[in-house]
Order: C-alpha cells, then structure tokens, then sequence
C-alpha cells in the first residue's frame, strides 16, 4: 500500500495503491492524518489503483472525512473499482462519501 | 480436478499478509477471476484479523487453518481455529442509514462477509470454529455491465 499526494488548487488529491485492509491501514492513517494536521480541508481520495478495502481502511476513510467535516471541509472520492464500488455500497459509504467516476468529475465544483 | 492449498497460522496479525499473499499467488495462478479474488481478500481480511486479534490463545497454542479449493464453478474458502465457540454470524448487521457524524466506528466487517460471497456458514466442530465461505466463479444474476469484454 502506497500513499501519494498532489495538489489542485486548494484540493489535495490522496492516491491510494494497493489493498486498504487490515495490515495496511495504520500507515495510510498515518499519512492522512498529517495531510490534516497540515491543513488539508479538501480531500479527493484518487482510488484507481486502489486493489480492495476491508472495513479497516473503511475505518481510515471515515476518520478522515470526520476530520476534514470538523474543519468545515470534505472528502470526494473516484476511481473505485468493482469491489470497492460495492464494499462502499454494501457497507452504506456510498452516500457517506461523495463518489465520482474520474479525477475532473471529483475535482468540478469542489 | 480442483486446485487448492491449506496452510496454517498463529497468532499473529502479520499472518494476515502472509495468508493474503498466498490467497493472492494462487488465485492468479488459477486465472480466479478479479472480483472473486478481491472479494475474498477483503473477506479473508475481515475474519482473520478478527480470528487473530480476539480469538487465538496468545500462550503459544492458539492456531487458524486456512483451506482454499478451487473447483469449476466456485471458490470454497475454509477457515478453522481453535479458539473458544464463536459464531461470526450470530451478530445484528449494523445500521448502514446513519449519518457520518451518528455512525459507530467499526462492526462492518461482517456484515461485508455475509455480501461479499454467496454463501456463508458456521459450525462448531469438536474443539474448533469452522466457518465456510463459498464464491461464484461467475455471478449468476446479472447487475449490468459487470463483463470485462
């Protein structure tokens, strides 16, 4: 699992790569986190080379979109495969986080 | 004919990894298709984090059997241990309607099982858990364009 960071505008964009699972989602918390602490309120969470996610990197993700909400931000997500389409159906995350079919889509009006 | 493996675990949470590296090599190996192998990842994930994080003895002789058989219409996934009688299934699903801001952190894991393979099952076998996990090679209602022609 990797975690890398770009920017657009005032959107930081997190790419995910890898399984979000339970052996894995310490360190991407970790990264998430400091994205926060260093002021990170716009969050779009780039998930196409994201492989599968169990209910730990659930876990991370709705921590996170509870940080950016506390600070008057948000988190979008796209990219999702067929799997973590439906893990964050199956587990109600799709009408928790704003999910979009591309980056352009995620990033238009955010 | 039915490919397959077996392997065993202690209690350890790195041996997640190293079973889901195995399940990984495998199912490639098998051409399992993409979504079969990612859905049983994330659900090997959830039962064996929960196996070895709550149930295993941590005095040297808790152990987990993992036993994957392959045939050609499903995937069977057995998972065995011989921790205390506990029924992963027994639990209410969560409440999957609440809000961001209402909604407890964790207890997911598995309702995602139950939804993520066909079919599921529990028993207590002598000393140990067994839990059955089977998966559809091929989805047998279609939900649109799953294909990947």
């Amino acid at each position: 699992m990797e975690v890398t960071t770009r920017s657009h505008g005032d959107v930081t964009i997190a790419a995910i790569a890898g399984s979000l699972d339970s052996m894995t989602s310490p360190a991407a918390q970790k990264t998430l986190d400091a994205l926060v602490a260093q002021g990170a309120k716009k969050v779009a969470v780039d998930c196409a080379a994201l492989d599968y996610i169990s209910s730990a990197g659930l876990r991370v993700l709705l921590g996170l979109a509870k940080q950016l909400g506390a600070k008057g931000g948000a988190l979008r997500t796209f990219g999702l495969n067929q799997t973590v389409r439906e893990v964050f159906e199956i587990s109600g995350f799709s009408t928790i986080f704003k999910v979009f079919p591309g980056e352009s889509e995620a990033l238009d009006g955010f | 004919m039915g490919a397959g493996f077996h392997m065993t675990v202690g209690p350890r949470l790195e041996e997640v990894a190293r079973v889901n590296a195995a399940f990984a090599e495998f199912s490639e190996a098998q051409a399992v298709p993409l979504e079969v192998r990612r859905s049983m990842l994330v659900v090997l994930d959830e039962l064996l984090a929960n196996i070895i994080s709550y149930g295993l003895a941590t005095d040297g002789g808790g152990e987990a059997a993992i036993e994957v058989v392959l045939g050609a219409e499903s995937l069977t996934v057995t998972l065995s241990d011989n921790a205390a009688a506990f029924d992963p299934f027994a639990r209410a699903a969560p409440d999957t309607t609440l809000s961001v801001e209402e909604r407890p952190i964790g207890g997911l894991g598995i309702h995602l099982v139950r939804h993520m393979v066909d079919e599921v099952s529990y028993q207590r076998s002598g000393d140990r858990n067994v839990t059955v996990l089977v998966k559809r090679l091929v989805a047998n209602t279609s939900n649109g364009s799953t294909g990947e022609e």
